[in-house]
């Protein structure tokens, strides 16, 4: 048996790409190797469960949990790990945040069970079954772990120790992390790790000016200006009000910030927090002695041009936000 | 950290609502254990000492009033504080006057309300700092631009007050638009007389000492803040001393170059080398340079050697010079100007010959104008029949929506000097809405309805009308097709704002309304102020306006220089203000237009955004703006925000 410090990377709710995110780590992965002993990785390795379980309490020095809570195995996991862990890392946003699989929050587990099983146009269900734990069909019981009522990130859950951003994490902030902790030099607990303590604009190279904003336009609508700046040019980036530490990648491909890294360090709540940003440059020129009735006009044909306030305000977010989503089951 | 609750009954105002006892019960069970004094009226002379005596002795870390409207009485109370020898900020005001007992039927839900602003108040006091006022020296000087009625009264009573004043005025000539007028409503004044005693003082009085008048000048750069402005001002050059001609006219003779003078609207010629018209003030021609001969490579001197008063007074290398000037406060007195009418169809403004707007029909009436105050037509002949037509471009959506305000009362002076001078001739009034509010504008209306030559037609709307000349070649005004013969048509066009209005606005960061006229800072309370500090609004460049309001508005101005900037004190900088964390701004620049003060300068070279403080007003727009969260908003932090909402909801 390995005498090195054991490393665990699990996966609750997720795509998949925090792992390809850590294989991206290239021959930087046999240092990591070289120092930890990468233990247990459903997507990777072929470690179960029951090893797991077959462990003492502690014996993993570090678990990078990604992936939301969605069901009752995602719960069982998390607890289980952290049980098992010395530092247990929520890594990406997923764990962090709830991210994508979070904004089933919008709706509720019924009805999304009732838009998968039932009323869905591609599904034949004349029985009206929707599966859940042990359900008994004629060609045999097929096992499905529960819904949660909503999705969690991995701190509602159990205690975290660190966050690691990102959807998903850029390799090189993965690799300042492992360095980070393998020098035993760490923040205080609870702190977000690998990633910087500004926004995104300070990694974005473009031009920045005065920002007054008279309407939104989407990516597909034209060829943004490679150097001047997304916002200015009616493209809801996102990168004022999120976490920097990524470099940057998707405004130097000409492509506006999603926010994956999250709110920056001080905001607690990065869709409220751009929603406030947005409100003090929206430009809808001026109201001198226009009617109330024609201000509201202006401002709702301005808000117009804004999709999906929600989904792309807090589509890292949601889980962790002030808004958190439907309310009901 | 110990807490003090000072809990005022305010009679029975806050008393019969609100128990003093169930605030004293809640306060025990706070982490922070307050201590809760009660006061019957806090704010009276035996109160504040009750209040200043028990903070000497409990030497509390931080204070919250469970009172009146911090609007009422804050000030007073940080002033206790301080005789107290604690620090103003660190005390927290609960309106529970006002928000709570005065609106609130049920005693026990107003008590149960009061109990939590008061825990609100407790858990965010903890989190107040101490803050300190700062001092900055400020200049006291000022600097009008536009030598108009407003700008001259502004300038003449700063200099009177001692203070050192620069006038700026484009043209060659002070006195701005009424100078150039006969006579003025209500009371039918000679405008030149009216104004004369006002330039006079300006030029040559007692205290004209403290004015530097700057003709043929304009601003071409501001930096700087309320209380410390540098301007730049560009002096054109007017070929002649201003110190030494004596105004005898000999160059003026001399000169063989001629053009149009538009300051009689181009009815009359004028010399290279000329005044603006007959009796302007500064008493000194002008060298026009477009038109000087010597400016087309042509060798003439013919002014500079006619002139009796030697070789210095006219002096033909003059060239434009930039002067800079550092001031404490700015007075915008523009004025106004009037809408270019020949844009409204069927007005026949350009195109028939006996179509005149009410500037050129004022240079027509003044017997320094191109006629010497003669009413002829093109053809030289006394007109027997004039239509005035109000509300031209006014009121009109296509146009300008707002009512101009001055025209009915200039358009029935008109009808009077009109009669005056031609007791045949009729006069036509076309009006839609008439306007002639005060206590003395219905003299004229009076004299014009009783007049026995002219009528009122009302119309709707200006395409209604139509100035046209028939066959006969007789010019006439039809209404819906009803003509009626007009020699002579006179426009009231919209007053807007004068030429460069929109240049200085960029220049000095103020904001303009819709229509082109300068905003102030808020509409009822401070029309004088604009949004930014220390730039104030006087006369017509805020908003149509007479020579009386123009004046009262230049006066405005002279107070609020009087009141704000005094020589030898200095600017009190309130600490309730926003400052940016530099190591948390990432340079998305998203406050810089935030700011309605033009507090945020962005520095380039940090990569980073600062605050003002002397032009910040602690409004909170960045703080809630900055995305980044680099920015606070001292006093109002999110902390202390928080603290006081939880708090309240608890």
């Amino acid at each position: 048996m390995s005498e090195k410090p054991k490393l665990a990377v699990y996966w609750g709710a997720s795509c998949g790409g925090c792992e390809i995110a850590v294989v991206n780590l290239h021959e930087k992965l046999l240092d990591v190797d070289a120092a930890l002993d990468f233990m247990f990785c459903p997507c990777l390795l072929d470690t179960k469960k029951k090893d797991i379980e077959a462990l003492p309490d502690g014996a993993i020095a570090v678990t990078l949990f990604n992936g939301a809570l969605r069901t009752e195995e995602n719960v069982e996991m998390a607890h289980l790990l952290r049980r098992k862990s010395q530092m247990l890392v929520a890594f990406g946003s997923c764990a962090k945040g709830g991210c994508i699989p979070a904004l089933a929050n919008f709706t509720t587990k019924n009805e999304l069970l009732n838009t998968i099983y039932i009323d869905n146009p591609s599904v034949d269900n004349p029985g009206g079954v929707i599966p859940s734990g042990t359900t008994s069909f004629p060609e045999g019981d097929i096992h499905l772990p529960g819904l949660l009522w909503r999705v969690k990130h991995l701190a509602q859950e159990v205690e975290v120790d660190y966050y690691i951003p990102g959807c998903p994490p850029e390799s090189q902030q993965i690799w300042n992390v492992i360095e980070t902790i393998l020098s035993g030099d760490l923040p205080p607990k609870g702190s977000t790790i690998g990633c910087g303590t500004l926004t995104v604009c300070d990694d974005c190279d473009r031009t920045k000016e005065e920002k007054r904003i008279t309407s939104f336009r989407r990516n597909y609508e034209f060829y943004p200006d490679p150097k001047a700046c997304l916002l200015e040019q009616g493209l809801l980036c996102m990168g004022i009000a999120t976490r920097n530490g990524c470099g940057a990648p998707c405004t130097k491909a000409n492509m506006p910030c999603t926010g994956c890294y999250g709110a920056p360090e001080g905001i607690s709540d990065q869709g409220a927090k751009m929603v406030a940003a947005l409100g003090s440059v929206m430009d809808i020129g001026d109201t001198t002695g226009l009617s109330e009735e024609a201000i509201a006009g202006r401002v709702d044909a301005f808000l117009k041009t804004i999709p999906d306030y929600a989904g792309l305000f807090y589509k890292y977010t949601l889980a962790s936000s002030t808004l958190g989503g439907k309310v009901g089951r | 950290m110990k807490i003090g609750i000072y809990f005022c009954n305010c009679g029975s105002n806050i008393a019969e609502k609100i128990s003093s006892e169930a605030i004293i019960a809640a306060a025990k069970t706070f982490p922070e254990q307050p201590y809760v004094t009660i006061v019957d009226f806090i704010c009276s002379e035996d109160g504040k000492l009750q209040f200043e005596e028990s903070l000497k002795l409990e030497q509390p870390d931080r204070v919250v009033v469970a009172a009146c409207s911090p609007r009422d009485h804050e000030a007073t109370f940080r002033r206790c504080l301080i005789n107290a020898g604690m620090n103003p900020y660190l005390m927290q005001m609960v309106n529970i006057r006002e928000q709570i007992a005065w609106v609130t039927e049920d005693p026990a839900v107003a008590t149960e309300k009061a109990i939590g602003a008061v825990r609100g108040a407790v858990m965010r006091v903890t989190l107040q700092q101490p803050l300190e006022k700062k001092q900055l020296e400020v200049c006291p000087d000022a600097l009008v631009i536009g030598a108009g009625p407003a700008g001259m009264k502004a300038a003449l009573s700063l200099a009177e007050a001692g203070r050192s004043v620069v006038l700026v005025e484009r043209t060659p000539f002070i006195g701005g638009l009424p100078v150039r007028f006969e006579e003025l409503f209500p009371a039918l004044e000679c405008a030149p007389c009216m104004l004369e005693p006002l330039m006079g003082d300006l030029l040559h009085g007692d205290h004209a000492g403290n004015i530097e008048l700057m003709t043929m000048a304009e601003l071409v750069e501001v930096t700087g803040f309320y209380g410390n402005f540098i301007a730049k001002i560009r002096q054109k050059p007017r070929h002649v001393s201003l110190h030494e001609c004596i105004g005898c006219g000999e160059c003026v003779e001399a000169c063989p170059a001629i053009t149009m003078n538009v300051f009689n609207s181009n009815a009359s010629e004028r010399k290279a080398i000329d005044f603006a018209f007959a009796g302007v003030l500064p008493n000194a021609p002008f060298l026009m340079e477009e038109i000087c001969l010597r400016y087309k490579a042509e060798e003439c001197r013919a002014c500079k050697d006619a002139c009796p008063m030697g070789e210095d007074v006219v002096n033909l290398e003059e060239v434009e010079t930039i002067v800079e000037r550092r001031i404490g406060s700015i007075i915008l007195a523009t004025g106004a100007g009037l809408y270019d009418a020949s844009q409204i169809a069927g007005m026949g403004m350009g195109t028939l010959p006996d179509v005149y707007d009410a500037l050129q029909f004022e240079r027509m009436l003044s017997s320094t104008g191109p006629t010497g105050g003669e009413i002829v037509t093109t053809a030289g002949n006394a007109p027997s029949s004039v239509a005035i037509i109000h509300c031209v471009g006014s009121l009109d959506d296509d146009h300008k929506p707002y009512c101009s305000g001055i025209c009915c009362q200039y358009a029935f002076k008109f009808n009077h000097l009109i009669t005056a001078k031609l007791p045949e001739t009729t006069i036509t009034h076309y009006h839609r809405e008439l306007v002639v509010p005060g206590k003395e504008a219905h003299t004229l209306y009076k004299h014009a309805v009783k007049n026995k030559n002219s009528c009122m037609k009302r119309y709707d709307g200006i395409k209604d009308l139509a100035v046209t000349v028939d066959v006969s070649g007789q010019q006439q005004v039809s209404a819906k097709g009803d003509a009626a013969p007009a020699d002579m048509v006179i426009l009231c066009p919209a007053v807007i704002p004068a030429e460069g209005a929109g240049k200085l606005s960029a220049l000095l960061d103020v904001s303009r309304d819709s229509f082109g006229f300068f905003r102030e800072l808020h509409g009822r309370m401070d029309a004088a102020q604009s949004t930014i500090k220390g730039v104030y609004l006087a006369g017509a460049c805020q908003e149509p306006m007479d020579t009386r309001s123009a004046m009262l508005e230049g006066m405005a101005g002279v107070g609020y220089t009087l009141a704000g900037l005094q020589p030898g004190r200095t600017l009190e900088i309130e600490p309730i203000n926003a400052e940016v964390d530099e190591t948390h701004c990432a340079g998305c620049r998203l406050c810089v237009s935030v700011c309605p003060y033009r507090a945020i300068s962005f520095d380039t070279e940090h990569n980073a955004s600062s605050i003002n403080a002397v032009l910040c007003h602690g409004c909170g727009t960045c703080v809630a703006a900055c995305p980044a969260g680099a920015i606070t908003g001292h006093h109002f932090t999110n902390e202390q925000i928080m603290a006081e909402i939880e708090g309240v909801l608890k």
